[in-house]
């Protein structure tokens, strides 16, 4: 298997947390995983793109038209990045629910306004993360891992918060299939 | 044993996995995490472990490199600019070497992600005569740090090794050893004047021969250990290409996406290169591209007719590798015709504004620059800054200069002397004053340059991620104590969240200076708001919103104040993002001219 997945966002939006939970969901079934992380710098509240690599590989970094999935914790950090997705890749973001969202010729698709549900106490600001994974693993037919590895390696990584995150999860994917 | 680590996870642990008993480095991106990560095993497994933090690279070279002349296993590490600051003491201990081991870790950023330069220090390698080890994954890196320490303990000398950002901050399963058999050495320094001491000319030129002869025996060791086997691989094909480090990944992905076929030679240890050896083995290839990055350490060891890259303008010589730059240089060598598979179509290039670093929503570096602008206004001063995360403040139009560390404090004595109808205003924070503010202050204090310094003090390294200063570790060590035991006043002021007070601090601090005849030495004791000991002691919790009737769009708070959660709304208002806002109370005062922003009160009940 070979997949390649970028996550945009910004510095405090817990990219880094999704690297290492799709990291151990790799570990677990003892697939090969090359990622890369931001830090330093541009973890000050600027924009933060991680690279996920699951397969056989031998650099951390995705190149444009190569990503098969692309998970957007922002709407422009999403628009800033998508030239690494292939256009028969997936696009999860999170936007507004304004029309003035641009057509994109990606073949998966999924959009939705995380930052309102947030806002409506639906779940809290630091889940976002987590939830936009749930987005991701309902819409994108291939990702690479189930729902419950990923639910296994979000308790591997943190047992005191899983509870909480697998509620956020479970919380994205009741909300994508009712859109 | 399979772990899922961090290249500087993986560092760390082969460090301890090597026997290392001695750490000490200086922060800085992407290297800070090693000596972290060597703190945490040694708390892990309850190691008799040295892991500290020098006050910079240069003390932190040399008590690693004293432990291993006393027979220890030591390790420095820093990113590539602090090795600029180290490199006095290292450029002496490659002609003296150790008995012992030490391993110099130097972390390289191509790209310039998080530094000022993008230098290779494969090439400083090169320069001091020592052996370098260039990693391209975090398993290469755990590999050759184990390997790197062996080496440096066999032949005597320091060993580098030189990951890049892209292996210091990549992430991969790795096989590391089982068990952790900790048995360091025992340190016991033995007299030996004439190699410990060595005095010029003779002591220091024997010395000089015998790093020759080193470098000749190296280069042996290096073919006969590593190259020829590599080369032995080589399956006859028409091209070669030389890598090392990230360069063979991204190499072996570009081959592989096109389809195309070349002998491909990994370097591990990029100096010193049996260059004799090498050359035999060109006969066989129409030419040879060499792949690495930043500089063309490689290739200018190896150059010949046949010999392809950065000084052939064949490949990219500034910037990161990716596989676009590789198919590019594969086409300059014409083993490539076809179409840019690294390109989507122009429609998917997005104008975003740009989302550049900022100070965090409620850090006390921005309220004190916001003063400091407003007592000394622009036209009438020089705002020389140094590096930390008070250098994000450039974005409130209040710093002029930005050169290394420490640089703050003597450009403002060049400024004061070659302008002086300004008023110079240096700003530098705590752990940069230790780093290297301490001996241009002197040297300000003892000529009398006249200017202001002020010293932010937030007792944190925070650019860095946080990491201890020497006064946090020790209350004894004082900011304002050692500024008064050279001799000169210390005015202190406790950063407020009511701007006003800081301004009349500043104003304060004006009037002083104007009688004053050398610098006039200012410390604002801060905090930084995601340093959990302190923060929850200083940050008040008034939380802003914004009333929409009084905002008149004057853009006063999203170009000079600039926090974060302030950005207009569909009605062309400012309003506060209540998921960013730390807080802090800051803007309430002073900040907006009609008093836009007001308490808002409900905020814990909207959740957050
Ligand atoms: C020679 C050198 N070493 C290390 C670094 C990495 N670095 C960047 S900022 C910084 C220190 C910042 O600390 P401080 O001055 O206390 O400012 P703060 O970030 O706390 O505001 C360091 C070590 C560097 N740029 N140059
Ligand atoms: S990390 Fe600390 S010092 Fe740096 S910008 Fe944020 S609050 Fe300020
Ligand atoms: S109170 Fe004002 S200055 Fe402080 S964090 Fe919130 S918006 Fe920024």
């Amino acid at each position: 298997m070979k997949y390649q997945i970028v996550i945009a966002g910004f510095g405090g939006q817990g990219v880094v947390f999704l690297v290492k939970v799709l990291a151990i969901c790799a570990g677990n079934r003892d697939i090969a995983f090359l990622g890369t992380e931001n830090h330093g710098m541009s973890q000050r509240g600027g924009s933060v793109s991680c690279d996920i690599k699951i397969g056989d590989f031998t650099n951390p970094v995705i190149d444009k038209n190569q990503a098969d999935l692309m998970i957007a914790l922002e709407q422009n950090e999403g628009l800033r990045n998508v030239s690494y997705l292939k256009l028969d890749g997936t696009l999860v973001t999170n936007a507004k629910d304004k029309d003035d969202y641009p057509k994109l010729p990606f073949k998966g698709f999924a959009k939705i306004d995380a930052f309102k549900k947030a806002e409506a106490g639906e779940f809290p600001i630091q889940g976002l993360n987590v939830y936009m994974l749930g987005i991701a693993l309902a819409t994108d037919k291939n990702f690479p891992f189930s729902v419950k590895e990923v639910k296994d390696a979000i308790t591997q990584m943190n047992a005191k918060v899983a509870k909480q995150n697998i509620e956020i999860l479970d919380h994205a994917m009741r909300d994508i299939k009712e859109l | 044993m399979k772990q899922t680590l961090m290249g500087n996870d993986a560092i760390a642990w082969g460090l301890v996995h090597a026997n290392v008993d001695m750490v000490s480095g200086y922060p800085g991106t992407p290297s800070s995490e090693i000596l972290g990560v060597v703190q945490k095993i040694k708390h892990q497994l309850n190691l008799d472990i040295y892991a500290e933090w020098g006050t910079n690279e240069k003390v932190g070279f040399e008590v690693a490199y004293a432990g291993a002349i006393a027979g220890k296993r030591t390790c420095a590490t820093m990113k590539q600019v602090g090795l600029n600051v180290a490199s006095d003491a290292l450029m002496s201990a490659s002609y003296i070497g150790n008995l012992g081991a030490m391993l110099l870790i130097s972390a390289d950023d191509p790209g310039f992600h998080s530094s000022q330069t993008e230098q290779d220090s494969r090439v400083f390698a090169k320069f001091a005569r020592i052996p370098v080890l260039d990693p391209a994954t975090p398993q290469d890196a755990y590999d050759l740090t184990k390997y790197g320490v062996e080496l440096s303990e066999k032949l005597q000398i320091p060993v580098m090794l030189r990951p890049v950002m892209r292996v210091c901050h990549a992430r991969e399963i790795i096989e590391m050893d089982r068990e952790t058999n900790f048995s360091p050495n025992k340190g016991k320094f033995e007299r030996n004047v004439a190699r410990w001491g060595a005095v010029p000319r003779d002591g220091r030129f024997a010395q000089g021969v015998e790093q020759l002869n080193r470098i000749e025996v190296i280069k042996e060791y290096n073919w006969d250990t590593l190259l020829k086997s590599e080369f032995d691989k080589c399956m006859g094909k028409d091209t070669l290409i030389i890598t090392s480090g990230t360069g063979y990944g991204f190499v072996k992905e570009t081959l592989n996406d096109l389809n195309l076929e070349a002998d491909v030679v990994k370097v591990l240890m990029p100096y010193p290169l049996p260059v004799t050896q090498i050359h035999k083995r060109f006969k066989a290839y129409s030419k040879v591209l060499v792949i690495e990055e930043p500089y063309p350490c490689i290739e200018e060891q190896i150059a010949c007719d046949k010999v392809y890259g950065k000084n052939t303008d064949t490949v990219h010589k500034i910037d990161e590798m990716s596989k676009e730059a590789i198919l590019n240089a594969l086409s300059n060598i014409n083993l490539y015709d076809g179409e840019n598979i690294y390109k989507t179509p122009p429609s998917l290039n997005f104008d975003v504004e740009a989302r550049p670093p900022a100070l965090c929503p409620g850090c006390p570096h921005r309220d004190v620059y916001y003063a400091i602008t407003k007592v000394f206004k622009k036209k009438k001063a020089i705002y020389p800054s140094d590096i930390g995360c008070y250098t994000l403040a450039i974005a409130q139009g209040a710093i002029d200069t930005i050169l290394c560390m420490g640089a703050s404090v003597s450009m403002a004595s060049g400024f004061s002397l070659s302008d002086p109808d300004k008023t110079t205003v240096a700003t530098i924070g705590d752990g940069t004053f230790f780093h290297s503010g301490i001996p241009p202050l002197l040297n300000a204090i003892y000529q009398g340059h006249k200017f202001i310094l002020v010293i932010l003090d937030n007792s944190t390294i925070a650019m860095t991620g946080r990491q201890t200063t020497p006064s946090r570790s020790n209350r004894n060590i004082d900011i304002k104590k050692i500024v008064e035991g050279m001799g000169i006043d210390c005015i202190e002021h406790h950063y407020s969240h009511e701007m006003q007070d800081n301004i009349d601090f500043f104003k304060k601090v004006k009037e002083v200076h104007k009688s004053a005849t050398g610098p006039t030495v200012v410390v604002v004791r801060e905090f930084c708001i995601l340093d959990r000991e302190r923060a929850v002691d200083y940050v008040p919790g008034i939380f802003a919103q914004v009333d929409a009737d009084k905002c008149v769009a004057c853009d006063q708070c999203t170009t000079v104040y600039k926090c974060p959660p302030m950005a207009y709304n569909d009605d062309g208002k400012i309003e506060i993002d209540p998921f960013l806002c730390a807080g802090c109370g800051g803007c309430l005062d002073v900040v907006c001219p009609t008093d836009a922003f007001i308490q808002d009160f409900d905020y814990l009940k909207r959740g957050k």
